[in-house]
């Protein structure tokens, strides 16, 4: 039942950017991607229930569930974030990159098969785990408004207005504040899921966790350098693009491997 | 009965006669009135924007109702009566496709704009708060407005500004969202800085700031837009805090380098900044746009733009006459039952 509704909330963020794109593609304003981003979260919320409740805890204990989850709160970032800053061509450069996580959470041996049951969780292990990952959501949307960014700033640099694509972007300045405000959200988050990482048990595998635990505060640490830089001296939208998606292409990076 | 109209416009009649026939806006309703209280007359609608004056009316003898229509106008303008031969005489379908035509900005100075559509809702509804519309006018003009919507929503023809003012505070506006929080210097007092700048103040601009060198120039100009006048050779420290900048000074050689702005980024914390240079020769250094952070358009750039916009539009009137053509074909409706060649944009059948 669990692979079924990741498998549906796969196809709706699917139809939701193919049909995004075409709107797109067309100089016309995506309306519907909103509505089929909202039904995936539906399911994705359906799915993380079930998991959670057949682990006894917040499903996040194999890549499938950390992946779903990271789709979730990218998903629930952008209806959060989406409608509110008038940048709702957010779900169109988003739903790809739910598809692209779900499909790899769909992917033989990445999703538990028969999850195991946990007895009892560590209130900060669990804390831990879902605000990180509800951190990497809202700098996964971050990034997201990066690239868009960068595609705007492109076009108006070369003086390429013509696409479809440019007509429906948000403006330059709306774009920035957005990208500004997700960093620190994803920061402020990042900050509560690495104190929650610092105060929960270490007495297994130590090594493994300690070495989580400092590419962790490694990324966060970068994250808060950008957000200094950023308010202080100041930087252009460029570097804070470049930055915002480099960042975290860094840190999906070093999670898969430590 | 039938459907006429009675009208001219940008392309039949210079300003001089057209003024002559303008209906001001608060006059829309009793001029209708006035239209379908006259004898062989049942309903009436007059539009009368800067460009043109049209009666719709519906009457069984269309000869009779444009004679009394014409000799009642001669009357109030005291016109010669050679200014009859820069009015359209138009009936049945041929007025009902030009009313689409007109709602759909096809027929307008500008191909494609869309205040038209808003004056002309503005006349019918006064016509029908004065009462002078009934069964037949009603009927065609919210087909003709529905129609409009259709030719908006289903073409570009609207897509893209087609002056160089417009195609600069369109780009400010991709720039900067809404203009309320942003800042304009003017650099050189000249007519087409004014334009470009009252646009922009129009569309919300916060404050506008013109350096000129003469300081009077600047003086009055900023007087005029209800901004602040600045010392030619100050513009550098005000432009720490401007958002746009248009240049139009006259000068032969570039007033704006690249080191004056590279002085002002810290200050500027790198915000975006958007330069609009109208000047020929050219004000601003090209090497200014290598700066990340700036945006720089010339008005070869921003001319170009607009052109293109221009030949959009044109390529998209076949398309929208086949969508007049389809929607007055499917509907019977008053007016549209004979069959109608298709007529190009601005040709009228002319009695």
């Amino acid at each position: 039942m669990d692979r079924w509704l990741l498998l549906a909330a796969t196809l709706l963020a699917l139809i939701g950017s193919a049909g995004g794109m075409l709107a797109v593609h067309h100089g016309h304003r995506s309306r519907s991607t909103v509505i089929w981003m909202a039904a995936a979260m539906a399911c994705q919320i359906a799915f993380l229930s079930i998991r959670g409740e057949i682990r006894c805890v917040c499903p996040l204990k194999d890549n499938g569930e950390i992946l779903v989850f990271l789709s979730w709160s990218l998903t629930l970032f952008y209806l959060l974030v989406g409608s509110a800053y008038r940048i709702s061509l957010l779900g169109v450069f988003s739903a790809p990159l739910v598809v692209l996580f779900q499909s790899i959470a769909l992917l033989p041996g990445v999703l538990d098969a028969q999850p195991k049951k946990f007895d009892e969780g560590n209130l900060w292990h669990e804390m831990h785990s879902a605000t990180s990952v509800l951190a990497y959501g809202a700098l996964a949307l971050a990034a997201i408004a990066g690239v868009m960014f960068l595609v705007l700033d492109r076009q108006l640099k070369e003086h390429h207005l013509q696409s479809g694509l440019f007509r429906n972007l948000p403006p330059v300045r709306e774009l920035l504040v957005s990208l500004e405000r997700l960093l620190w959200l994803g920061g402020g988050l990042l900050t509560f899921g690495i104190l929650a990482g610092v105060l929960m048990p270490h007495d297994k595998q130590v090594l493994g966790h300690l070495g989580h635990l400092m590419a962790a505060i490694t990324i966060w640490m970068c994250y808060l350098l950008l957000l200094a830089v950023k308010s202080t001296r100041g930087l252009t939208g460029r570097r804070l693009s470049l930055w915002a998606v480099g960042l975290f292409i860094l840190s999906l990076g070093v999670f898969a491997f430590v | 009965m039938k459907l006429l109209c009675l009208g001219l416009n940008h392309r039949t009649a210079p300003v001089e006669v057209r003024e002559r026939f303008a209906v001001s806006t608060s006059k829309l309703g009793t001029a209708a009135w006035e239209l379908a209280a006259m004898k062989g007359i049942s309903e009436g609608v007059v539009i009368s924007t800067c460009n043109r004056t049209e009666f719709y009316l519906v009457a069984p003898d269309a000869r009779m109702a444009f004679h009394q229509l014409e000799s009642y106008l001669a009357e109030k303008t005291q016109l010669a009566a050679s200014v009859a031969d820069h009015f359209y005489r138009l009936e049945q379908a041929s007025a009902t496709r030009h009313l689409c035509q007109v709602v759909s900005g096809l027929n307008s100075m500008i191909l494609g704009e869309t205040e038209i559509f808003g004056q002309v809702k503005q006349a019918y509804q006064a016509a029908l708060e004065a009462g002078a519309t009934s069964t037949v006018l009603n009927r065609i003009f919210q087909r003709a407005f529905g129609v409009g919507k259709k030719v908006r929503t289903e073409t570009s023809i609207q897509h893209g500004s087609t002056s160089v003012g417009n195609v600069a505070v369109d780009l400010a506006e991709k720039i900067f969202g809404h203009l309320k929080d942003s800042e304009v210097m003017i650099l050189g007092a000249g007519e087409m800085s004014r334009i470009t700048a009252q646009s922009l103040v129009s569309r919300g601009a916060r404050s506008i700031f013109v350096a000129n060198r003469s300081y009077d120039r600047a003086l009055e100009l900023a007087a005029e837009m209800g901004g602040s006048a600045v010392r030619f050779d100050e513009w550098q420290t005000v432009l720490e805090r401007v958002d746009v900048v248009i240049s139009s000074t006259g000068c032969p050689h570039a007033i704006v380098h690249r080191a004056d702005v590279e002085k002002a980024r810290h200050a500027r914390k790198f915000r975006p900044l958007f330069f609009i240079d109208i000047a020929v020769p050219r004000d601003i250094d090209p090497a200014v746009g290598e700066i990340e952070e700036v945006y720089l358009y010339d008005i070869d750039t921003l001319e170009q733009l607009a052109e293109e916009a221009r030949s959009r539009r044109h390529l998209q009137i076949e398309q929208c006459e086949r969508i007049i053509d389809a929607e007055l074909a499917k509907l019977q409706l008053p007016g549209c039952g004979i069959p109608n060649p298709r007529k190009g944009i601005g040709t009228t059948d002319e009695h």
